[in-house]
């Protein structure tokens, strides 16, 4: 509805005008495409295909969680002779949590999130006319297809996907014999996410170089929005820490087809014998895995950030609060990120005084993003708040990210880790800061950019109503389990029936899989509101937001290159919205005008503070001195 | 008129929300008259449960139908609510009404927001007095788990106060700072003073705890550092399944590896007539494997025989075993199974043969600090004294988790790992406080594959003398044991080292 008084006034013209010529033939317009906005297009309905797969194997193995002893037809229809009698054999429920984690944590919050986005806004925030590798960028997409098509290949294997969960720590997926799914499914899964890496390593080459070398005049990183610092880092992350993934995963090949020792020692398997591996240490994957691991959960959860913060600030109609806080938690959590790994191993046996080490700086991470929080509060405070769907699904982000974020200070704690870990309070904490978050922060971003990507509107009513029952369900789902793992239930296992003392969670085990199920349902609205609104939604106008970012400048019918004419300059910051000497509410990178930022430092009460004290605090100077460090200004 | 309507509409709305799931939430607690001082294992807090075996039903199975129904149905309704807030569209309502413009939806999530944040809480509230009474499953039963149990209660609360006023902050500003016509915000964009307090004050609890849990850490982990003060008890950990050794009278656990592995020694024990006997079987397999591989053609003539047999009486099963049979061995599957087999086991035996030979090595192995060594099922600790867990895994990570007690610590191939504590609650005791069908289990917490939701070991807290007269009845690990022949040191069986040599020997000749 507000988006029908917002887009009233502008008219828009016929699409048909110019359709037909100088059209690239259909194969190289929608499938070797090397147009950064088709290739986001393509990253985005990829990832919502794996989201769907992923949401649908987690609803499989919930009722496995819910009903242990009953049985489902429909399972055996569905599933064959893994669910033989309607129930879902154990070796199979592993598959299936594994897989999807997996699909959720790499395939749609990682190359779903970060490569729909990082296409669809670098080029057209910073002011560029495609990225600066187009050819690597197409090619980024097709590693990641293709690793999509190995892994969900692995269905088809007579000894099923990979089993031993998302981490997949040897020995279990070292030893082909140590359970079915370490077969030929983990080769595959091997395969697969070193395919996908070599993809993440194409884009995020990508991304950083466009970044820094294609901005538009007067585009300085002090101007540049939220979103591209965000990806900036993400890429950044990636680019570290990807390829210590590729490392390790390239090495448990080896012990698995080429009778190396990497991570194997002193083993007697059952059926097998004594095996002659020797010298090796499993720990030593489990640091490579979560070198990669733990900067992982930042490249999913930045991009989030970046997108709620330009959707919050152009939403409530004010600056963003704190723009340099922001953009300098942003780099701390990014450098932090590479030193906290061990926060996953505190009971793995490594040495306690290393523990103590990554307790501490893993405690210090949570202060950035307290940081964020507060900022984001601050930005709603005295707004003028509209709420779209993407709107509500930033504020949706940001109550997930509290919720999600205070439990890590319990896991960041390595007393209290001893007893938390790999209990349900763990599967609580990461669904809700990583889960959750991240996806309302890609269900945020698809809602706020869908008219930039096809040129039309999606529902707004339909948007609601998905962001309601998508919210709700998520905190039905994830938040009663925080109260399991405190009661000592432990994550992956596959029935709970058999242990008399996990008896009293039988009920919350049902509601929280009843919960997922009506979670699900909600996103056949979203499915609907988004493949219809591609072909029947209401046709868009330029900037339908009346955002501040110039990719809103650009013609709603997508031009190869972006802007018909000349790049625009940009002027000032992205987030000059309700300024006091202004009529409109918001005020365009591009447009021309008074170009610096009203210095204001707050309403008449705060300022009158300032006025009887204005010499320079200590404060003041510090943060100043970190602003000019970005005042790396280009024009 | 039409402001009247819409403030009717909003009013009755929020009311009805609030008295549908207040009255809901109280009947889904009446259903089971629930007490919560009454409270104890064996009753359940909703429903019965027939998942939890030993304990008996208390109400009949309709009830508990009811009450799942009940339970779901409550959560349903306060779904089905907000659907209905939405898809009733009020403003197309009241535009119709009173032919003006219509209410735009920002009113209806505006007031969603505010719904959403109070019957959030009153769940997030119900949460933690209904479930928050399992929280860390009661009192610690060890001493280390009280010094944790107050970290948690310290992080509990303060994580709780901010959870509730950021929740409350959000959800509240989103509610009062939502978009009203010819309303313009408030241009503010940054305040360093207000950024330096919110960065130290988060600064500052954080380093507060942090301390604590430093602290806390050190205690648990520091135990025992030289591992002088306590009882040394082995935790070994297998494809699925616990056993416990205890070292005996001797109180010394004996050199064990994975290498002398056997049927009838399961921890791989430093017995020499153990050894001696996994020898035997290893160099018998070997030969068997190499006749195998030698015999490999006659196998596929008789396989072939077999087939055509199979063909004539036109027996389906047989014949695709046999096809089966066949493909392996013209794959080279058999072969290369076969050959990594042996290579296994020459390797094996080379390698405890070299343990044998090198009489320094020899001494550090078999000390007969085993022979006293008693393995068991379960699991029996005395209150009060300090404990020390050696963990040993025989082929995959699994973890040892007793979640009463607070401990927890990986079980790694190939990287001994150790626990040390003081249990401090016998099981009568907490049978008095659980229930009868109460008891400690140590469970599996790392995923090492098919069974691993059902690798548990049970857990006894006795005292002293209840302790040995239970390990009194459990069988020692070799003493019991006629031994066969009275072992030399260096040379054991000399007729089977030389054999083995032979096979080495051959292989080597065939490569
Ligand atoms: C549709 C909603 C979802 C439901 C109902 C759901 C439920 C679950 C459950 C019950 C588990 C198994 C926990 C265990 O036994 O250890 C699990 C595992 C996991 N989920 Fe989800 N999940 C959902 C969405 C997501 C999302 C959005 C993510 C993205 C980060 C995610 C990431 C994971 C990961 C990484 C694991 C761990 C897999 C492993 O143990 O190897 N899930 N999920
Ligand atoms: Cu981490
Ligand atoms: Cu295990």
């Amino acid at each position: 509805m507000s988006t029908e008084t917002l887009t009233a006034t502008h008219t828009h013209h016929d699409e048909h005008a110019h359709h037909e010529h100088h059209e690239p033939s259909f194969i190289f317009k929608y499938v070797f495409s090397t147009d950064h906005k088709m290739i986001s297009k393509q990253f985005l309905i990829t990832g919502i295909i794996m989201g769907c797969l992923g949401m649908l194997m987690s609803l499989l193995f919930r009722i496995q969680l819910a009903w242990p002893d009953e049985s489902f037809g429909f399972l055996e229809t569905l599933l064959g002779r893994w669910a033989k009698d309607g129930k879902i054999d154990p070796n199979y429920y592993m598959a299936l949590v594994t897989i999807h984690g997996t699909i959720m944590v790499f395939y749609v919050l990682t190359a779903g999130l970060s490569g729909t986005f990082s296409n669809l806004l670098i080029p057209l925030q910073v002011g560029a006319r495609d990225m600066a590798s187009p050819f690597m960028n197409m090619l980024s997409y097709w590693f990641f297809f293709l690793s999509s098509v190995v892994l969900l290949s692995s269905f088809a294997v007579e000894t099923g996907p990979a089993s031993s969960g998302w981490t997949v720590y040897p020995p279990l997926s070292a030893l082909q014999k140590a359970m079915p799914g370490s077969g030929l499914g983990t080769t595959l899964w091997l395969v697969a996410i070193i395919l996908f890496i070599v993809s993440a390593l194409l884009g995020g080459i990508n991304y950083i170089v466009t970044v820094l070398n294609m901005r538009t005049k007067g585009m300085s990183m002090n101007r540049l929005p939220l979103t591209i610092w965000a990806f900036l880092l993400t890429a950044c992350l990636g680019l570290l820490s990807f390829p210590v993934l590729l490392g390790a995963g390239l090495f448990l090949i080896f012990d698995r087809s080429f009778g190396t020792s990497f991570y194997l020692s002193d083993i007697y398997l059952n059926g097998i014998g004594a095996l002659t591996n020797s010298g090796g240490s499993p720990i030593m994957y489990q640091h490579l895995f979560w070198f990669l691991g733990h900067p992982e959960v930042y490249i999913i959860l930045l991009p989030a950030l970046g997108i709620t913060s330009e959707v919050i600030a152009t939403n409530a109609r004010k600056p963003i609060f704190g723009y340099s806080a922001m953009v300098i938690s942003l780099l701390s959590i990014a450098v932090l990120s590479f030193i906290v790994w061990g926060h996953h191993m505190f009971i793995t046996g490594m040495n306690p005084f290393l523990g103590t080490v990554f307790m501490y700086v893993t405690l210090i991470i949570a202060v950035p993003s307290a940081v964020k929080t507060f900022n984001y509060l601050a930005t709603l405070w005295k707004g003028n708040i509209r709420f779209t769907p993407a709107m509500l699904f930033a504020i949706g982000l940001v109550s997930f990210f509290i919720s999600g974020g205070l439990t890590g200070i319990y896991l960041g704690n390595a007393a209290l880790d001893v007893q938390l870990h790999d209990s349900y309070f763990v599967v609580a904490h990461f669904h809700l800061v990583m889960g959750s978050a991240a996806i309302f922060g890609m269900f945020s971003g698809i809602y706020h950019w869908f008219p930039k990507m096809f040129g039309r509107m999606m529902n707004n009513t339909l948007g609601s109503l998905h962001f309601w029952l998508t919210f709700a369900s998520a905190y039905m789902v994830f938040f009663p389990m925080h109260f399991m793992g405190l009661a000592g239930v432990p994550r992956r296992y596959y029935q709970f029936s058999l242990i008399p003392e996990f008896g009293i969670w039988m009920n919350v085990n049902i509601f929280i899989t009843v919960a997922a199920m009506l979670g699900g349902a909600a996103q056949i609205l979203f499915l609907y509101n988004f493949f219809r609104s591609i072909f029947k939604g209401k046709p868009a106008t330029e900037n339908p937001w009346e955002s501040n970012t110039i990719e809103w400048s650009t013609p709603v019918k997508h031009l190869h290159g972006n802007w018909p004419g000349a790049i625009p300059t940009v002027y000032r910051g992205p987030h000059e919205y309700s300024r006091p000497d202004r009529e409109l509410d918001y005020f365009p990178q591009h447009e021309v005008g008074n170009g610096e930022p009203v210095h204001y430092e707050g309403p008449a009460e705060v300022q009158k503070t300032y006025a009887t004290d204005n010499k320079e605090s200590a404060s003041k100077v510090f943060f100043s001195s970190f602003a000019h460090l970005f005042m790396l200004r280009k024009a | 008129m039409n402001t009247t309507t819409k403030n009717i509409f909003k009013l009755a709305l929020v009311a009805g929300i609030i008295f549908f799931a207040a009255s809901l939430i109280s009947k889904s607690v009446d259903i089971h008259q629930l007490n919560i001082e009454n409270y104890s294992a064996e009753k359940p807090l909703f429903g019965t449960d027939e998942y939890q075996y030993e304990a008996p039903k208390e109400l009949p199975a309709n009830d508990a139908v009811a009450t799942r129904v009940k339970w779901s149905l409550l959560f349903f309704v306060i779904i089905l609510i907000m659907v209905i807030a939405n898809a009733f569209d009020i403003s197309a309502l009241t535009s119709r009404l009173t032919g003006k413009q219509a209410i735009n939806s920002n009113n209806v999530n505006k007031w969603v927001m505010l719904i959403f944040m109070i019957v959030g809480l009153s769940a997030v509230a119900w949460e933690y007095s209904v479930h928050g009474k399992h929280v860390m499953l009661g009192d610690s039963a060890s001493e280390h788990g009280v010094q944790l149990d107050s970290m948690f209660s310290i992080t509990l609360i303060l994580t709780t106060i901010v959870f509730v006023i950021t929740q409350i902050l959000l959800f509240y500003f989103s509610f009062r700072y939502s978009k009203k016509d010819g309303q313009k915000a408030l241009y503010y964009a940054h305040n360093n003073r207000l950024e330096v307090f919110w960065t130290l004050i988060p600064a500052i609890v954080l380093t507060l705890l942090v301390l604590r849990g430093h602290q806390t850490w050190r205690s648990i982990v520091y135990a025992d550092v030289d591992g002088t003060k306590s009882t040394n008890i082995e935790i070994f950990a297998f494809q699925f399944g616990w056993n416990a050794r205890y070292a005996g009278d001797d109180g010394i656990l004996g050199v064990a590896d994975y290498k002398f592995i056997s049927g009838k020694n399961k921890l791989g024990l430093a017995n020499p007539a153990e050894v001696d006997s996994l020898l035997v079987e290893l160099i018998a397999a070997l030969i068997a494997e190499e006749a195998a591989v030698k015999a490999l053609p006659q196998t596929i003539e008789q396989l072939q025989k077999d087939l055509q047999a199979a063909k004539d009486l036109q027996d389906n099963e047989a014949m695709s075993s046999i096809t089966k049979e066949l493909e392996e061995i013209n794959n080279g599957d058999r072969m290369d199974d076969l050959e990594a087999s042996i290579n296994r086991k020459t390797k094996q035996i080379e390698r405890i043969e070299a343990i044998k030979k090198d009489p320094k090595v020899f001494a550090t192995y078999f000390t007969k600090a085993e022979e006293d060594d008693v393995i068991t099922q379960e699991l029996h600790l005395v209150k009060d004294k300090l404990v020390t867990f050696k963990f040993r895994s025989r082929d995959i990570i699994h973890s040892a988790w007793l979640p009463h007690f607070r401990v927890q610590m990986n079980v790694v191939p190939g990287m001994p790992t150790k626990f040390t504590f003081i249990p401090t609650k016998t099981t009568k005791e907490a049978k008095a406080e659980n229930g009868e069908t109460f008891d400690y289990y140590l469970y599996c917490n790392k995923i090492c594959g098919t069974s691993h939701y059902n690798m548990k070991m049970k857990v006894v807290i006795e005292t002293q003398e209840e302790v040995d007269a239970w390990l009194k009845t459990q069988q020692m690990a070799f003493k019991a044991m006629p031994t066969p022949v009275a072992v030399p040191a260096v040379e054991i069986l000399p007729d089977s080292a030389t054999s083995t040599k032979d096979t080495t020997a051959k292989k080597l000749a065939l490569k």
